[in-house]
Order: structure tokens, then sequence, then C-alpha cells
């Protein structure tokens, strides 16, 4: 454990990693601090103005939003929109904090639970082969040929919107991975003498799998577990941006981005116009996924002893 | 010879066949041996003759494509071959218990010395944690590694070769099992640590009032260690008598064979003798008796018909159809 630790601070790349990923953790930790939520649901990102059009970095909240929130009995501890506004006055320096916390969450969720499947699953099929292994591939095959990010879409289109349905899309087409993964590593290790000695000494299947096939084999899909919750984070934000994902108004890094996808290009004459609509919730994303990435590898040259050079 | 001892272990027609693309092959094809209650019984051969899947076979242990297709293996009187998975898994280091060939292999790299000796504790008795982790610091003494106490706590590449292997030795011990099947415990090691090996199993059977199946190539360890022996020959037994009779009167031309291809301090030998040939392709074994064409004995009846195996005595079984020339020959050497 203190191997892994020393070598993820002494590699240049992973300490990237993780001060990107320290710094996003921050930010969602304290995200209550940072900006005091307006509304009862904290992830409802609060309007400065009723403007269509985005409004630039530093432009002030607007007097009629003044006066509903004071209306509400809200107190305004921000009254400067930082990062400008998106379409329809959302702030986009309160959607990128408490979206840091919605990345987190699909990430970590959805990664987690679908890796929990995967091994479960993979690792069935695996030991007892057969045509128990026969039945669990032929369905991960036919979840497999679903292209991803449609066979989401159509879920989530069928289940409605809100962000707890993206996970369950994610989850239920993005298990297939890690369940390939640890079949494959299982098959291997599974014809070790001590996995037969395990046998001969009269220990149970589920023992065999958990304490003597998964602490050998589990590597590999924490590494791709690691560097797929960045891709789930694009994935989520991918369905927001088709508008199947989150609810309107959503602190969510996609949903942001699709508010920009009518002011990408400026007005005539001044195309960077409204740049910031685009490029605070679109640097968050790249950066998350860039995080996780480079922790991803850093962790796969750790773990794998084939390029640690002790195979 | 009289024997009264009480039966540990009958075997009877065991047929273990492997179910290859290339066609059956006939890796146990048709066993008889007796284990009794405390002996040690020798099972000697070359490489893929038989003898770990003979072992496999009464563990249960063969997976898809070995099968055991035929035969009785009559333990504490009750047939294991016609047993539940869960009653096996209750016999399974319980009552069998096995060491293994490799040392190096044959611990999880991943889990500490105690957790895998106590493993079996645990599942068979209900031990809680630290009860079984002291009997593991019990066991880890008798097996004589030093400094018990902190060895529990280390994983099997901190371990060296002879280690590793008194470490599986406490693995299979920790029950109390009544019959313990070594498969070649002492291949893996080097000379000296195979002695201390060796003596410390002959220390422990003194202890131990269970049975032993030691599976060996090594005649010098079958000398060590066992009170009977049987020599398999391409998956079937040749010769089964106890030490005495195999060391001075062979009778079946392999095993004459093989005492004749080692150097022997008790005895003037010029020359050492080699049984010309290899084993015979299990998928295509010869017609006849499946020595015939490594045997200098072999006449036109060894290529027709297989010999059955046919009592000497009460205690001696040989198969072959020149048991009288063999031992006329042996006569002169031993």
């Amino acid at each position: 454990m203190n191997r892994i630790l020393k070598k993820l601070f002494s590699n240049v790349t992973s300490l990237v990693g993780i001060i990107l990923l320290a710094f996003f953790i921050v930010i969602a930790v304290f995200a209550p601090v940072i900006t005091p939520p307006l509304s009862d649901d904290h992830y409802q990102i609060p309007r400065m103005s009723w403007d269509v059009n985005p409004q630039p970095p530093g432009s002030p909240m607007s007097d009629n939003m003044k006066q509903a929130y004071e209306f509400m009995e809200k107190e305004v501890k921000w009254k400067k929109a930082i990062c400008g506004t998106a379409e329809g006055g959302y702030d986009i320096f309160y959607g990128l904090i408490w979206g840091t916390r919605t990345a987190f969450k699909i990430g970590i969720i959805t990664v987690t639970i679908s890796m929990l499947i995967g091994i479960i699953l993979g690792s069935i099929s695996a030991y007892f082969g057969g045509w128990i292994d026969e039945v669990l591939m032929r369905i991960t095959d036919i979840f497999l040929s679903f292209p991803f990010l449609v066979a989401a879409m159509v879920l989530t289109t069928v289940l409605g919107r809100g962000l707890d349905k993206v996970m369950i899309a994610l989850i239920s087409f993005g298990w297939m991975g890690y369940a390939r993964l640890i079949r494959g590593s299982i098959l291997s290790t599974k014809e070790e003498t001590y996995v037969m000695a395990a046998k001969a000494l009269g220990v149970n299947d589920t023992k065999i799998i958990w304490k003597h096939l998964l602490p050998n084999t589990i590597f590999p899909v924490m590494v791709q577990g690691s560097m797929n919750i960045g891709s789930m984070v694009i994935m989520a934000a991918a369905l927001s941006f088709l508008g199947v994902g989150a609810p309107v108004g959503y602190a969510d890094w996609g949903q942001m981005v699709s508010f920009a996808r009518n002011w990408i290009i400026g007005s005539p004459g001044n195309a960077g116009q409204y740049w910031y609509a685009v490029f605070y919730p679109g640097i968050f994303i790249v950066l998350f996924v860039l995080s996780w990435n480079l922790i991803g590898d850093t962790l796969r040259d750790i773990l794998d002893p084939r390029l640690r050079g002790e195979l | 010879m009289k024997n009264n001892k009480k039966i540990l272990l009958e075997i009877k027609d065991l047929k273990t066949y492997f179910f290859t693309e290339e066609g059956v092959v006939k890796a146990v094809d048709g066993v008889d041996f007796k284990v009794y209650e405390g002996e040690t019984l020798g099972i000697v051969g070359e490489s893929g003759c038989g003898k770990s899947v003979t072992a496999f076979s009464i563990m249960r242990l063969l997976d898809y494509p070995g099968k055991t297709i035929g035969g009785e293996i009559i333990f504490k009187e009750k047939d294991i071959l016609k047993k539940s998975e869960t009653e096996m898994r209750h016999i399974r280091g319980k009552e069998i218990a096995m060491i293994f060939q490799e040392p190096m292999t044959a611990l999880n790299p991943v889990l500490t010395i105690g957790f895998q000796i106590s493993e079996s504790l645990r599942m068979h008795f209900n031990l809680n944690k630290e009860e079984a982790s002291k009997k593991a610091i019990k066991l880890l003494t008798k097996v004589g590694i030093p400094v018990p106490e902190q060895r529990v706590n280390e994983y099997p590449h901190q371990l060296s070769g002879g280690m590793r292997q008194r470490a599986m030795i406490a693995m299979a011990l920790s029950c109390d099992p009544n019959l313990l099947i070594a498969d070649e415990p002492t291949t893996a090691l080097d000379v000296t640590i195979q002695a201390q090996i060796l003596e410390l199993m002959k220390s422990l059977l003194r202890d131990f009032n269970g049975s032993l199946i030691m599976i060996t190539h090594d005649l010098g360890v079958i000398a060590e260690i066992a009170d009977r022996i049987a020599v398999m020959y391409a998956g079937k037994i040749v010769e089964y008598a106890d030490k005495k009779t195999i060391f001075k009167n062979p009778s079946h031309p392999y095993t004459f064979g093989l005492l004749t291809s080692i150097p022997r301090l008790d005895m003037e030998m010029k020359r050492l003798n080699v049984i010309p040939g290899i084993v015979p392709n299990p998928l295509h074994f010869p017609e006849g008796c499946k020595f015939n064409t490594r045997c200098k004995f072999a006449t036109e009846k060894c290529r027709e018909k297989e010999p059955d195996l046919t009592a000497l005595t009460e205690e001696h079984l040989v198969r072959c159809w020149h048991v009288d020339k063999v031992i006329q020959e042996a006569k002169k050497i031993f």
C-alpha cells in the first residue's frame, strides 16, 4: 500500500492527476461554503436574471431577481455572476461548483455498481464454466451488441429525466466490460495449483472465488474502473447535452454545455462573444476526466507486474 | 504374509479417463489397491503413468475433460464416488488431505501463511480467528518452522522453498486427516531440503495415526518411508507388495528395470541398467501388455494378450506373463 502511494506521488503525470483530483474533491466538499444554495434543491442552479442571452463574467444580479429572492426570504451572499451566466440567466459559477458533486456522484456510483455486477457475473461464469458460463456470456454479448450511447439514450428516454435514471441507464449498459475482464483473468487463475490446494482442503466455492481468486485477479478491473469514471461522466454529460439527462436547471456540466449550444458562435463579427458559456463547463469536464485517466494510467503501471518488470 | 490391520481405503478397478479432442486418454485404467490404517503406501512410476490422476480421483478434484468413469473408492467403508459434492467438501481437508508437488505454486501469493493454514480449521471446526491462528502457530512449530509467531503473518514469497513445503504439510495436517496423500512432496526441492522434509514427514507419521499415500518417482524416497509399494505403469498397477518384497524380489520386468537403474550402496553393480524407450503415448497404447515395447522378456504372448494382476502370494500381486523368468534374473542380482 505504501509502495503504491509512493509511486503515485513520485510520478509527474500521476501527481498532476492527483492534484487535479484533489482540486475537484475540495470543490465538491466545500460547495455549500463556496456558493451557498439559494433554493431548497441545492442542485438547482439559481438564475441571476431572466435574460435569454448569456451575460458576461462579472455581471450583477438583476434587480427583479434580487427582489424575488428577498421575497422568498433568501439571503443572497453573492451578487455577481463570477463566470457569467448561461442562457436563461443561470449562474455558471454555481453550476460548476455543484456540478462537481454531480460528476463525482455519477462517476463513482455508476462505476462501483457496474463493477460489482461485472465482477459477480464474470467470476461466477468463469469459475463454474459449462452451461452457466454459456448463458451468462451470451447475455453479456447481447448487452454488448447495443451501441452504448444509443442504448443509454433510449433507456433514459423511457425511464424519464433525472440523474438517477441516467445512472441506471449507464449501469445497465456499462457492466459488460468488467465481466469480460474478470472472466478472462479468473479462467487463467483458476488453473493455478493453489486453487486446487484450497479445494483439496475443503474450502467452498464462494470462499475460493472471494478469498483466493478475486484478490489475484481484481487489479485490472480496478484500473479499468478508475479510467471509466471519467468516461462515465462524459457519457452523462452527453446525455444531458442531448436533452435526455438531468432535468433543466440541474447543476450538471453536460447540461451547462447544452445551455451554450446556441451561443457557441457569438454574434456576427464577434465570434468569441459568449466564450464563457461553453468554455467553463467544457474545461471542467476535460480536467475531471483527465485527472481520472492520469490516475488510472499510473495505477496500471503500478499494479501490472509485466509493466513493473517483476515478471 | 498375515495381515490383521484394518483397511482404511480400498480402490477397486478405478478408471479415470480424459476425454480430449484427439481421443480418450486412459490415464488410470483399472487400478486396485488397499491402504491399511496407520500404514504408508508408496505409488511409484514414471511421469505420466497416472499416479497423480489416481490421487486426484480419490479427492474427486478432476475437472472436465477428466472423469472417473468406473470403479469404487471405498473410504471408511463408504464409496467416495457416490457422495455428493457437499459431503465431499467435508471429507476434503478433514478426512483426506493432500500435499502438493510444488510448494511455490500451491500457496496463494496474496494470502498469509497463517490464513491459509487456519482456513481449513475454520471451515471444518468453526473455530474463530484467534483460536485458528493459535492452532496455526502450533502447527508451524510442529513442522519445524522457526519463529512461528512471526511467520504466520508472512506471505509465501517471504519463505524459502523448504519452509513453504513445511507450511504445506502444516496445512494438510491441520485437521488431523485419516488419510494424507502426498503427491511428490520432495520433487521440487533440492536434495538437502528433500532429506529434511522426509525426516520431518517420518517423524510426523509417528504421531499421526492416519495413513499416508506417498506418490513419487524416487525409489529412494519410497525406501525411506513406505510400508507397501504399488508400481504403476501406463495407468495400471503392475506390481503390488510390501517394501521388502519389492526391493528383494521384484517380479515384474518394469520394477526390475527401475531397481537396476538406480545406484545402490548395498550391492556391487558394474553398470546401471537403462529401460529403453519412453512411456507409450496414452492415446496409442500397444496391444497386449503395455510394457511389451520396452521389455526384454517380451514374447509373442505379451504382444497379444494383456496379463491380469495375479497373486504370487497373498500380498504380492504381479501383472506379467513371465514372472518366473524375472524372478530368476532378479535372484542373480539382488
